[in-house]
């Protein structure tokens, strides 16, 4: 028997290790028992022969123990070789059996592609809002105080001197828009107010220069600004000189002293560069300072303390700040404080939205998994001989799935990395279609972690689409395969398996498609939404008010009306105003509201002060924006200046909520800080504010003549209802404003519908995403029912010539066809109409005016479905009608 | 009497006498030690633990394989074969010791 020895390594199966032990002691006690024998037969007694024996061969327990750890490593490192040698043979062998069939591999690997690039590029935008620790020192101490609300400058001073859980402890505003002069052109920025701790809070230094410190937030000292890192390089050329430069915000002259890092973007990318707040507790400030609130705050926990304990601190101290305002708050003011990691607060809401799609995109992937299975399928048919000739060669069914396996690995690995360059594409895409406000999405990137999740994808992906083709595949029907060419059963059971695969795409895309179609119903019912203005024909821009100090309220006011008179003659604008906030005015605008007296209803001590929001407006308001006037009157000539009574229009909402019992007209109120009263002279209709799918505030508006006790807001926007062409409409405005102040920056002239489509841009980002899903969904399962009867009716061929010879029309061929890919349509889509009623409540958060379980959506979608499915039919049911029966029968 | 010079002397040498006791084809071990003993006339004394552990050694590095078979005795046996490298390895050893033992004689039996 002389095998070579490479065929023997083959057959031999290296011992498993626990085997070594026997084999050592077999091996050792033939050896004695054999010398005792030969001893024995020389005429030696056992006992004799025994001890000599024992003697020739030495301490046989050491001799043992040595030989055991001789073989047990040389057995470990056989079965290491082994393995590496037969994963090399398979890798060889997938290799060549991909590469063997091209279209295979590249119908295959794109589906593969687009699955797994679509789930990275999700992924990456999960990975950075949601599982990615915040890019601050040690972000598990951070805390955002009272996240619901935020803090008046007042409150927070209290909090700031009297906390012991919290150091450091600051405040911060989420961004204003302003304009920068002083250096090149006049820019229009977003500055955000924080209080001098906050750079410390985050544990953040400068990159050039120093952050605030201790006391910079106080009048005197807060002329400073941190500027952002891009604002640094776009507008200075990352000139490090720029420390000790002065520039003019908002009329403003503040030194720079820092630059922050380019990473670093708190509370959002939109900020270019931090001021100090100025913390002015004087009396001329005390409307600002315990009457507005903007200020968030965050902190920094104290070693060893407990969010659960700050909250106790923070809900105490707050209280206890209630009896420092020059006025009474109401009691509901300061309840229900809350302490949450910063972490979340910075997520906000976004996580739900960002779960849905992920799984919504994991759908896709487990749909291209299944048309990448029964592809596998197809193929096993082809090399049923194949496999059965290498089981019949001594391959265990183990190592044959293993084989397969591998070529499914491989397949899963092209895919991957053909998918990262989807996912490339993919997050560009993502990153235009997000909307404003999505938490850190300056961090979304293809990382390592992304890298990472892509293989680990890939890998998952093919065993899951690998293994079932491969089990089926593996199965001996060694019989009937070495004889003929094909085995019935086989054929048969793998039309089952495929025949499943596709029932569950089509449930799969009928969940997905349902959800999409939710979304879209609701997309659109939010379009339905009865504003309250019209939108349509109307642009509006945003501007600040000149480089002048901010209280000269009679200057910004001649400004504005010089605006107003050169926009009047702008050829096309029908009706021009200007206010200080415009509904869905953006990120830009500040509404600011205030604690009312009313005086026909005056509040108990104790009891709760209404707070109106208010808009600053200029006579024609609310003709251009087509607001209708309810009663009493709009302003007009006689609020153009402070010497004329206060007066105020109130809308519908706010006359129902404050004089539920008479009529508003006539009624008097005032901000609890001042004496005048301010009459109400006209009731307009109540418009959305900063939300489609949120009732309105209570609102009143002010004549931009006559602010009573009010500030002047520090920039207005100017809306002008046109005819024609908006855009010459636009640049026109642009050339007034200048033509009246140069030094004025008009940041963007935007059509008002479109801010008001942006408030709508994360409804719309979702319902885009999860229709592009739904619509792959759809195309994949398509090709998959396509797949399969293609496949059925060309291995039955012959059986259709049968039919057709014994009689049966084309016509009979093509029902019988169809009425199969029907049953597989149906049952799919029964059970994906099943599977969506009972998920799509997932949904329910993101949808208005919709019911997850919306009866039109349910009807409509599965007829797609199956307009869809059968279609894909009717290729291989026509080519199945067309069945020459004498051709059918020669063939085989 | 098993004297510890003698086991020195062998480390070295038992591989080269038990590749030489494989050269005839396969044996098990217990044949391996009774033809070394026969062979050199009872004058080497090998402990039979010190063979087997040459044995394994000689397998972990690919010098022979083992196979189980059937002893003379009908027994189930380990037999031990040379595989090529082991093979060219007793050339090679044989060489050397022919080479060395023949300088030593030489010496030994310089006359002056």
């Amino acid at each position: 028997m002389r095998l070579g020895s490479g065929v023997r390594k083959l057959l031999r199966q290296p011992p498993a290790v626990r085997d070594v032990e026997r084999e050592v002691d077999d091996e050792l006690r033939f050896h004695v028992e054999t010398r005792v024998e030969a001893l024995m037969s020389r005429g030696m007694t056992r006992q004799a022969a025994e001890a000599k024996a024992a003697k020739e061969f030495g301490d046989l327990g050491a001799a043992h123990d040595e030989i055991i750890a001789i073989d047990r490593n040389r057995v470990e490192r056989e079965r290491l070789v082994d393995w590496w040698e037969a994963l090399r043979q398979d890798i060889r062998f997938a290799t060549r059996a991909l590469l063997g069939r091209p279209s295979f591999l590249i119908i295959a690997s794109i589906t593969l592609a687009l699955g797994i690039g679509a789930n990275a590029a999700i992924f990456s935008v999960v990975d950075a809002a949601l599982l990615k620790s915040l890019p601050y020192a040690e972000p598990n101490r951070l805390v955002s105080v009272w996240p619901d609300a935020s803090m008046m400058p007042g409150v927070f001073v209290e909090v700031r001197n009297a906390t012991r859980t919290l150091d450091p402890i600051a405040g911060y505003s989420g961004g204003t828009a302003v304009s920068m002069t002083g250096t090149s052109e006049p820019a229009r920025l977003v500055m955000s107010e924080v209080t001098s701790r906050f750079f410390d809070v985050l544990g953040v230094r400068a990159e050039v220069g120093r952050t605030f410190i201790d006391g910079e937030d106080l009048p005197g000292r807060d002329r400073i600004a941190v500027l952002g890192h891009s604002l640094w390089e776009q507008r200075f050329g990352s000139d490090r000189s720029i420390i000790g430069r002065t520039v003019i915000i908002d009329g403003i002259a503040r030194t720079v002293i820092g630059v922050a890092p380019a990473d670093f973007h708190f509370p959002s990318p939109a900020v270019d560069f931090w001021v100090p707040i100025s913390l002015d507790a004087s009396r001329a400030n005390i409307g600002r300072y315990w009457g507005t609130s903007h200020l968030n705050v965050i902190g920094r926990l104290r070693a060893g303390v407990s969010v659960a304990r700050t909250q106790q601190e923070m809900a105490m101290l707050i209280d206890r700040a209630r009896s420092s305002f020059p006025w009474r708050m109401p009691d509901a003011w300061g309840t229900g404080v809350t302490v949450v990691p910063l972490e979340r607060k910075v997520v906000g809401d976004i996580g739900p939205m960002l779960m849905v799609l992920f799984g919504a995109v994991a759908v896709v992937l487990l749909i291209a998994c299944v048309n990448v299975a029964n592809l596998l399928l197809g193929r096993a048919a082809a090399r049923e001989r194949e496999i059965a000739i290498r089981a019949s060669l001594g391959a265990g069914r183990g190592r044959i799935v293993r084989q397969l396996l591998t070529e499914s690995i491989m397949l899963g690995l092209v895919g991957g990395a053909l998918g990262l360059a989807v996912a490339v594409a993919g997050v560009r895409g993502l990153l235009l279609l997000v909307p404003a406000g999505m938490p850190r999405i300056a961090e979304v990137a293809i990382d390592l972690r992304v890298l990472a999740f892509t293989m680990v994808t890939a890998l998952v992906t093919s065993l899951v689409f690998g293994l079932a083709p491969a089990l089926r595949a593996s199965r001996p029907t060694l019989q009937t395969v070495l004889g003929a060419t094909r085995s019935a059963a086989g054929t048969l059971a793998r039309r089952r398996l495929s025949e499943v695969l596709v029932i569950g795409e089509i449930a799969l895309g009928v969940i997905l498609v349902a959800g999409a179609g939710l979304l879209i119903k609701s997309f659109w019912r939010l379009h339905q939404v009865d504003l309250g203005f019209r939108p349509e024909q109307v642009v509006a821009a945003d501007i600040p008010i000149p480089a002048f100090p901010r209280d000269s309220a009679a200057r910004a006011r001649q400004f504005f009306a010089a605006v107003l008179d050169r926009a009047r003659a702008i050829p096309g604008a029908k009706s021009v105003a200007v206010a200080s906030v415009l509904p869905f005015g953006g990120a830009g605008s500040v509404q600011s509201s205030f604690a009312a007296d009313i005086e026909a209803n005056p509040v108990a001590p104790g009891g709760l002060v209404p707070m109106l929001v208010q808009t600053v407006v200029s006579d024609d308001y609310f003709r251009t924006m087509g607001i209708p006037l309810k009663s009493g009157r709009g302003f007009g000539a006689a609020d153009r200046d402070t010497t004329s009574a206060a007066v105020a229009v109130v809308d519908e909402l706010t006359a129902k909520r404050i004089w539920p019992n008479a009529p508003a007209l006539g009624q008097r109120f005032r901000p609890v800080w001042v004496k005048p009263w301010v009459t109400v002279v006209g009731v307009v209709g109540t418009v959305k504010r900063d939300s489609l799918n949120s009732a309105g505030e209570v609102s009143i508006y002010l004549p931009m003549g006559n602010v009573a006790g009010f500030w002047f807001p520090t920039q207005m926007t100017l809306v002008i209802r046109g005819e024609g062409d908006l855009a010459t409409i636009a640049s026109a405005l642009r050339s007034a404003v200048a033509a009246v102040d140069p030094s004025v920056p008009v940041k963007a002239v935007r059509p008002l519908e479109e801010l008001v489509s942006n408030s709508a841009a994360r409804a719309r980002f979702t319902m885009l995403l999860l229709a592009t899903f739904a619509i792959v969904a759809l195309t994949l399962g398509a090709v998959g029912v396509y797949g399969v009867v293609a496949y059925t009716v060309a291995r039955r061929t012959r059986e259709i010539g049968v039919r057709m010879a014994l009689g049966a029309s084309a016509r009979d061929v093509l029902a019988m066809v169809l009425r199969e890919g029907g049953t597989l349509t149906g049952v799919g889509v029964a059970l994906g109409v099943a599977g969506a009623l009972a998920s799509s409540r997932v949904l329910a958060g993101f949808l208005y005016g919709v019911t997850p379980t919306d009866a039109a959506v349910f009807v409509s979608v599965p007829a797609v479905l199956a307009i869809v499915a059968l279609g894909a039919c009717v290729v291989p049911a026509l080519r199945a009608a067309r069945v020459d029966p004498v051709t059918a029968l020669r063939s085989e | 009497m098993p004297p510890a010079s003698d086991l020195a002397l062998l480390q070295g040498t038992l591989d080269v006498l038990v590749l030489k006791a494989l050269m005839f084809g396969p044996r098990h071990g217990y044949a391996v030690a009774t033809w070394i003993r026969e062979t050199s006339g009872e004058t080497l004394n090998v402990e039979d633990r010190a063979l087997y552990v040459a044995l394994h050694r000689l397998e972990d590095r690919s010098w022979v394989e083992s196979e189980w078979g059937l002893s003379e005795n009908n027994r189930k046996a380990k037999y031990y074969e040379l595989t090529a490298r082991g093979r060219a390895q007793l050339r090679a050893e044989t060489t050397r010791w022919t080479q060395y033992a023949e300088a030593v004689f030489r010496v030994l039996r310089a006359a002056s």
